[in-house]
């Protein structure tokens, strides 16, 4: 296992924050120009409440007065793939020019031939265990796993994993999807196995899987999929899912229900998603063009206003790039410094074990 | 069920057996009806069938092709072995429950509901609402019926709170679970039962009044009526809402996987998970699947078929 | 003939109760928005969204097409099957089936592979021809009901003799299927424009990767995160649908009619 500290992170950064401008004023006008020449950019899967994308596509197009089509934002990772596929001899507004996806599948696409590469200006700042060497994967943003509680009808908040397999939590534990095909479901067990201190990606899911067994055991597993609408009813008070859509779920409450947003102090699990271009892109130029937006200081800056920690956070925190009134409506900076980055090894031999293995250990039982 | 035969019967018949009509012309003009029918009996369906080829069929011969090769595109059978897995034959056996369930149940309420609108003597109004409601309300699927069950009858439901508060009955206590399979099969009753409405509604009009009439003056009280002719009349049309039933509850995914996410196996759950998902992303197996799904509606098409073609021996 | 009209009114009663609890509950919980106060204000957001009235008359829009498609492509063939080719009965049904088992993302990927850019028919190159291309979609997603609705209308009513009857008087097969056969159906017909209208207003996967402006994902937008305006969604889609339909049945009234049709 691999673990990017603080310090480690901002010891690489310190030494590359020279390189931060554009390689050359003069290629990024070109790039814009031919950008606008192409005049739209189609994207997939990009809901406007993750990570605050709304408002950075809002932004890009009003920054470079491009269309942009958004097809299909419920679109999962394995979604994105496909309609990537489908769409190769596809030049019309249905074929996606950029993704956003789960880290472990960039090695994949790359593989299957889908992704063309593209290195952005600022491509020295992102870590080397969060992109391809090639360029054609690298990483955006991340945030940790925690609880999301419905301060109404949980009296007790849970601090630890372990807290959750109390008496108090009786039909209260919800996942945030299926862990046999969601990407943040799959987190969430491999999240409850790290509290045991497990060393590889086998051992820590079968401590996830064994964690849930207990909790369906004691009845406070909760087997529907947790969602804003499902907390405040009261279905599922507590939901395991990444913090920035905790944090932007409790602000879209308003309090109605009031909402804490807990990490678990034994148990931190970051995870990262990954930006890349699709290799039958009918757009290439707006691609890049986004690319560049996003890795760019204000489209860093977007992810964090959606609490999302953008890939580049220690360099420009270094750099006093990040606003001090966005820092403080994010969660304490400890909880960071202790996350855990699983391999990609790791991440895909646990979810291999724990898709598999779900239904046997937890007893999808249907009566 | 000929057809032709009677035509020519018919046109022959007009004519009246005293009538003198010459010969020659006779099987001419009968020659030429026939003709005209055929090939229009054809003509009329191929638009139809060309659609479907372009736009249905060809698409799914895509999908199924891809039960038949692996991830390299190599030809294989190792899709069709991986069917058999434990996890896959139990999904397959509680969608054909969950199926077969909320198809005969939704089939029996809808029929005894479109019978009570349709020939219960209520108010015209009624009908008319009740039928523009099974519009709109087949169609309420997915994770907004889902949650409206959970807002119902989950534990923090307004019925279960309801009836604990003035009943002082707990339901949950008592063993009720709308997490579970009876919990799914009521909810898919909500799009099963209008659609059955929406479907016998012209059939039951199809029973006249005239068959009741005769029927009570010579003496048959409502049972016999309906078990003598009202059924068996009725019986075809039922048959045929029951294949339809079944294969949208079949098919279903977005409410099962509102309802019970992760804890319930059913196999579109499972598809979706190799098409779609995050991880597993093994389009192989899941045309594997998709092709066992289109299997068993097949046999339960050929089921639906064998027991109509017996219900219609004494019908014309 | 006086019949005892109890059990009829029974059974109305207890079929409206289950079907409005539901809804009861979900419209009680999209009045919550407010904290400790009932208030329409999850409803303000939803409806106060330029969106709203255009993507909904888009998909009303395509809606009608469907239907009409639908009807001008199923009618002529459940008709001739039931009367000159029976043989085809067992065929035609199972196609019928099909679009219940499919996914639809595996139809609309299907579509794309084959009328890209391209293709000899570049579908997905124009907003016409890929909103032509959305309304086959939906044709075929509706197919099953349509058929099974009209197929059983047409057993009701007795197809070989109106045939004949017409075809005695020197009616040619057009005007038997417009003029005899169609508003005998009609009720028929009308369910199944019911049900493809319904299919079509929140249908969300085909409409999303075809990247048109659809009712589907613009409720999927305003609803994913939130948590009281997807229950207002769902009762403001559940009324507006009902009120479309309302309005189809009106327009079904000044249809011909025949003495044999029931048509409320």
């Amino acid at each position: 296992m691999y673990k990017i500290t603080g310090q480690l992170l901002s010891l690489m950064a310190a030494g590359l924050f020279a390189s931060t401008s554009f390689s050359s004023a003069a290629s990024m006008d070109d790039l814009v120009a031919a950008a606008k020449k192409e005049g739209q950019l189609t994207t997939i899967a990009l809901p406007h409440d993750w990570c605050g994308y709304g408002d950075l596509i809002a932004g890009f197009k009003k920054k470079y007065g491009l269309t942009v089509n958004e097809l299909n934002p419920d679109a999962g990772s394995g979604d994105e793939i496909e309609a990537i596929k489908a769409n190769e001899n596809n030049k019309g507004p249905q074929a996606p020019d950029v993704i956003d996806v789960g880290l472990s599948f960039g090695p994949k696409a790359k593989a299957a031939g889908l992704l063309q590469p593209y290195k952005v200006s600022t491509w020295d700042q992102i870590p080397d265990g969060a992109k391809d060497a090639d360029g054609y994967w690298y990483g955006d943003y991340y945030g940790v796993m925690s609880f999301e509680v419905n301060k109404d009808l949980v009296k007790t908040i849970p601090a630890n994993w372990s807290d959750l397999l109390n008496k108090d939590y009786a039909n209260a534990v919800a996942l945030a999807g299926d862990p046999r095909s969601s990407n943040q479901a799959i987190s969430g067990v491999y999240g409850a196995g790290l509290a045991k201190g497990g060393k590889d990606g086998t051992q820590i899911a079968a401590d996830g899987l064994d964690f849930f067994a207990k909790l369906n055991k004691e009845g406070n597993f909760v087997p529907v999929i947790g969602k804003s609408a499902t907390l405040a009813q009261g279905t599922t008070p507590i939901i395991i899912r990444w913090d920035y859509l905790a944090l932007v779920d409790r602000d879209n409450l308003k309090g109605n229900p009031p909402v804490e947003v807990v990490v678990p102090k034994d148990g931190v699990l970051a995870g990262i998603y990954i930006q890349a271009i699709s290799k039958y892109a009918p757009h290439p130029n707006a691609a890049k063009l986004w690319m560049e937006y996003l890795y760019s200081n204000d489209g860093q800056i977007g992810w964090l206003k959606g609490y999302c920690h953008p890939i580049r956070f220690n360099a420009m925190s270094k750099a006093g790039l990040l606003p001090q009134d966005l820092l403080a409506k994010m969660p304490p900076a400890e909880n960071y410094a202790k996350a855990i980055f699983p391999t990609l090894n790791d991440q895909d031999v646990a979810a291999k074990a724990i898709t598999a293995k779900w239904d046997s250990v937890v007893g999808a039982n249907v009566k | 069920m000929s057809n032709n035969g009677d035509i020519a019967g018919i046109s022959a018949g007009a004519a009246g057996p005293g009538k003198p009509v010459p010969a020659a012309s006779r099987p001419n003009r009968i020659g030429a009806a026939l003709a005209s029918f055929g090939s229009a009996g054809i003509l009329g369906v191929a638009p139809f069938l060309i659609f479907a080829i372009i736009f249905l069929i060809f698409p799914t011969l895509g999908l199924i092709g891809g039960a038949f090769v692996d991830k390299a595109g190599k030809l294989t059978l190792q899709n069709f072995i991986d069917l058999t897995q434990p996890t896959i034959v139990d999904a397959y056996i509680i969608s054909i429950k969950v199926s077969a369930a909320s198809a005969v149940l939704g089939a029996l309420v809808g029929l005894i509901l479109a019978l009570a609108v349709g020939r219960g003597g209520l108010p015209s109004w009624i009908r008319s609402t009740v039928m523009t409601f099974s519009g709109v309300a087949s169609n309420f699927a997915g994770i907004p019926l889902a949650f409206a069950f959970l807002a119902t009858l989950g534990r923090l439901g307004l019925v279960t709170i309801l009836l604990r508060t003035v009943f002082d009955f707990d339901i949950y206590r008592a063993g009720f679970n709308i997490l579970s399979f009876s919990g799914l099969t009521i909810t898919y009753l909500y799009f099963q039962i209008p659609l059955m409405v929406l479907i016998i509604m012209p059939a039951i009009d199809g029973l006249r009044n005239e068959w009741r009439e005769a029927a009570e003056t010579l003496g048959a009280g409502s049972w016999h009526y309906w078990r003598h002719i009202g059924l068996p009349v009725l019986w075809p049309s039922i048959l045929g809402t029951l294949a339809l039933l079944f294969a949208n509850s079949f098919g279903a995914i977005a409410t099962a996987y509102g309802l019970t996410g992760s804890s319930l196996n059913i196999v579109p759950i499972l598809l979706y998970a190799q098409i779609r998902g995050d991880v597993l992303h093994n389009p192989n197996l899941g045309a594997a699947l998709a092709l066992g799904m289109i299997v068993i509606t097949g046999l339960a098409n050929v089921l639906y078929l064998v027991l109509r073609a017996r219900a219609e021996r004494w019908m014309r | 003939m006086r019949r005892s009209r109890f059990l009829p009114w029974l059974g109305f009663a207890l079929g409206a109760a289950y079907f409005l609890l539901p809804l009861i509950a979900t419209f009680e919980f999209s009045l919550r928005e407010k904290r400790d106060a009932y208030s329409f204000l999850a409803y303000a957001n939803v409806l106060n969204d330029p969106n709203f009235r255009a993507t909904f008359t888009y998909s009303v829009t395509v809606a009608i097409a469907t239907i009409i498609v639908g009807i001008v492509l199923i009618v002529p063939a459940a008709y001739f099957v039931r009367l000159r080719l029976p043989a085809l009965r067992p065929v035609v049904e199972f196609i019928t089936l099909l679009p219940l088992i499919v996914p639809p993302i595996i139809l609309v990927f299907g579509y794309i592979r084959t009328f890209n850019s391209s293709s000899f028919l570049p579908l997905t190159n124009s907003t016409t021809g890929t909103n032509i291309l959305l309304t086959f979609g939906y044709v075929t997603l509706s197919m099953p009901y349509m058929y099974r609705a009209v197929d059983t209308g047409l057993r009701a009513i007795d197809v070989r003799t109106l045939t004949e009857a017409a075809t005695i008087l020197g009616a040619r097969t057009p005007t038997i299927l417009m003029r005899v056969i169609f508003p005998n159906i009609l009720i028929s017909v009308l369910s199944g424009a019911f049900l493809s209208f319904a299919i079509v207003i929140g249908e969300f996967v085909m409409a999303s990767l075809l990247n048109r402006p659809a009712f589907g994902p613009y409720m999927q937008n305003i609803g994913a995160n939130r948590a009281y305006e997807p229950a207002a969604l769902a009762i403001i889609a559940f009324v507006v649908t009902w009120g479309a339909m309302g309005m189809i049945q009106l327009l079904a009234r000044f249809a011909p009619k025949t003495s044999a049709t029931l048509v409320e």
